[in-house]
């Protein structure tokens, strides 16, 4: 079979696909400003009241400064701790690398609802109260794996011989780090942060197990389907969309741009280089 | 201890092990102070190595690396006084040609305006004046390969370390680059230790050539004396590409030999001390002439013919040798022999040697 054919049938095929992944989007982000209080077709008319409901609600407020806490503190608390074991993974010549390094990325593999549970018996091991705070070590331990995942591949694909050449004029192991690594790979730390706060932000199940009383935007949108279902949820879940593909974007570009950059660096000596 | 009496680098019995394989073998060497001094040999002869372990990127099984008098075997690269200049470009993405350079000044801190002059002096050494502002994928290898110099040499490095630096550029451009490092060399006054697998570069750069093979040192010296009087077969073989031809010798006396060769016996000069039994003799290939007609040392037939500019090289395969006769033939000396065709085999014995052989 030709696998350049181009035949209407496969152009049907893939317009239906793309209209069943993104129709389902559309329509939430349509109904966020729709003007009455159904959230079914017939669409009636444009308005922004369900713009002001939510944000005027007090529910919303603090849901979204919850929100906002974790994510932040998910984003920071990564960026520190993932960086150091990425550049510890990346560089290590111990024989436990290997092992170590399927350790970090295992949490990857495990279903939000094991993890939830796991970290409700743990936390209720060590008699922590749930709040904030066991959501963020829960979120912590849920996008690490991500983290790591990207600037760990960003560290390996630095030369190291650019770190021994700093070290050879002079520059301590913390200088090499500061003046030569980080330099190169802030876009991908930063990106992959931000990466953390996007998968931290839209977070359902384990802040559901572990959250206590609090809410965050998930916990709010999901309160809310249970008691009424208005065009409310639909403008709370197209923020967290809005927040989420900004997020998204900015990692994207980030990590991007300095792929392209190490691309162009190699160029006249590419080729040549055995 | 007064500086000028300490050699710049000594290494005394470095000896690197990878798990059971020996990299180097109790190398020991002396290296003067402004002196150009290759490491030479094939991959995996461990000349890399050592350069690593002068840097100090790599810590040697046993021995020592004194620099200065002061032993340096486990101090860290960072607080070594010697700077490199890598086989790849190694130069910071991140920074333009002038950061680049001034990148081992601005560690050490030194103030704003000494970091200016000493930049621009450096990059006006490797004639890149008014590079600073450029970026590295802005400059093509060669330019990026004098920047890494510039970089290196701003420091004053008691010893300069150069790792393959040429190795990744055009033949022409390594030509060029070749004559600035000669420059360099002479204008700085520098100390170099220089690694190259590349025969060619290392007679036409060195003081002073390292020959190296698996591990060992096989001969120091002189480009000139390696090249005309090898101490082993392999120094021989890897520098200048000689023949090494296994030949009895019948009888020695008197710096003259006389031995059989091809079911032929020739008189050729010899070292004191050469004993008849088995022994290689090496034989130029420039020095071999090849001629129609009868007569001759040895008859041989041409395999192999090409045309280098100045001349041809052949190989010949002479009845009774093991492996074919390399020959450099200038073009001068009239057309080339044809593919097939027999002739008859002539050299300068003078321009012979004779190296002993063990396992007779």
């Amino acid at each position: 079979m030709s696998n350049a054919q181009r035949s209407p049938f496969t152009a049907a095929i893939t317009i239906f696909a793309l209209l069943f992944l993104f129709l389902p989007l559309a329509v939430v982000v349509l109904f966020s400003f729709h003007n009455t209080g159904a959230l079914s077709f017939p669409f009636t008319g444009f308005s922004l009241r369900w713009y002001r409901e939510v944000f005027g609600s007090f529910e919303f407020q603090q849901a979204a400064k919850n929100s906002a806490y974790v994510a932040l503190s998910v984003a920071g608390v990564t960026l520190v701790l993932g960086t150091l074991a990425s550049y510890g993974l990346a560089r290590t010549t111990s024989r436990f690398r290997g092992p170590l390094a399927l350790l970090f990325f295992l949490p990857i593999t495990l279903p939000g609802l094991f993890l939830g549970i796991a970290l409700v018996v743990f936390f209720s091991r060590l008699q922590f109260t749930f709040s904030l705070k066991t959501v963020v070590v829960a979120h912590i331990v849920y996008v690490f794996p991500y983290f790591i995942l990207l600037a760990r591949g960003a560290l390996e694909r630095l030369d190291p011989a650019l770190e021994e050449a700093a070290a050879d004029l002079g520059a301590s192991p913390l200088k090499v780090f500061r003046r030569v690594t980080l330099p190169q790979i802030w876009p991908i730390l930063v990106g992959a942060s931000c990466l953390s706060f996007a998968l931290s932000f839209d977070e359902f199940i384990i802040t559901f197990f572990v959250i206590g009383s609090n809410n965050t935007l998930p916990l709010v949108i999901w309160s809310r389907l249970r008691r009424t279902v208005d065009p409310s949820i639909a403008t709370i879940s197209t923020l967290l969309l809005a927040v989420s593909l900004t997020l998204w974007v900015i990692a994207f570009f980030l990590t991007i741009r300095s792929e392209r950059r190490r691309a162009r660096a190699l160029e006249p000596l590419l080729g040549e280089v055995t | 201890m007064s500086r000028n009496e300490e050699s710049p680098l000594r290494l005394e019995d470095v000896t690197h092990r990878f798990g059971r394989v020996t990299a180097l073998d109790a190398v020991s060497l002396g290296i003067e102070d402004g002196e150009l001094v290759t490491l030479l040999g094939p991959s995996g002869c461990g000349k890399t190595t050592l350069l690593r372990i002068i840097a100090g990127f790599m810590r040697p099984t046993e021995g020592r690396v004194v620099l200065q008098g002061r032993d340096v075997t486990r101090v860290p690269p960072h607080k070594r006084p010697v700077n490199m200049v890598f086989q790849r470009s190694t130069l910071f993405p991140h920074l333009d040609v002038f950061e680049n350079v001034a990148f081992g000044l601005r560690i050490a801190g030194a103030p704003r305006d000494e970091v200016r002059r000493r930049v621009e002096e450096a990059l006006a050494l490797v004639r890149l004046d008014g590079y600073g502002p450029r970026r590295s994928h802005e400059l093509s290898g060669g330019q990026m390969q004098r920047v890494a110099l510039a970089r290196a040499l701003v420091n004053r490095p008691r010893v300069l370390l150069l790792d393959e630096p040429l190795s990744a550029l055009d033949l022409k451009i390594r030509l060029e680059m070749e004559a600035e490092l000669r420059r360099v060399h002479r204008e700085t006054g520098a100390t170099f230790v220089y690694v190259t697998h590349d025969q060619r570069e290392a007679l036409a750069l060195s003081d002073r050539i390292v020959v190296l093979d698996q591990g060992r040192v096989e001969q120091v010296g002189a480009p000139a004396d390696i090249y005309r009087a090898p101490a082993s077969p392999f120094a021989a073989r890897f520098v200048g590409d000689a023949n090494v031809i296994p030949v009895d010798v019948v009888r020695a006396d008197g710096g003259r030999a006389t031995v059989s060769i091809a079911g032929r016996e020739l008189a050729v000069p010899c070292a004191d001390g050469t004993s008849a039994g088995s022994a290689w003799l090496v034989l130029r290939p420039e020095v071999v002439r090849l001629a129609t007609g009868d007569g001759g040392a040895v008859r041989g037939v041409v395999l192999d013919l090409a045309f280098r500019g100045a001349g041809y090289s052949y190989r010949v395969d002479v009845g009774g040798l093991s492996e074919p006769l390399k020959a450099e033939m200038p073009a001068e000396l009239g057309p080339p022999f044809a593919i097939g065709s027999e002739v008859a085999v002539t050299w300068d014995t003078s321009a012979c040697g004779l190296l002993p052989r063990d396992g007779s």
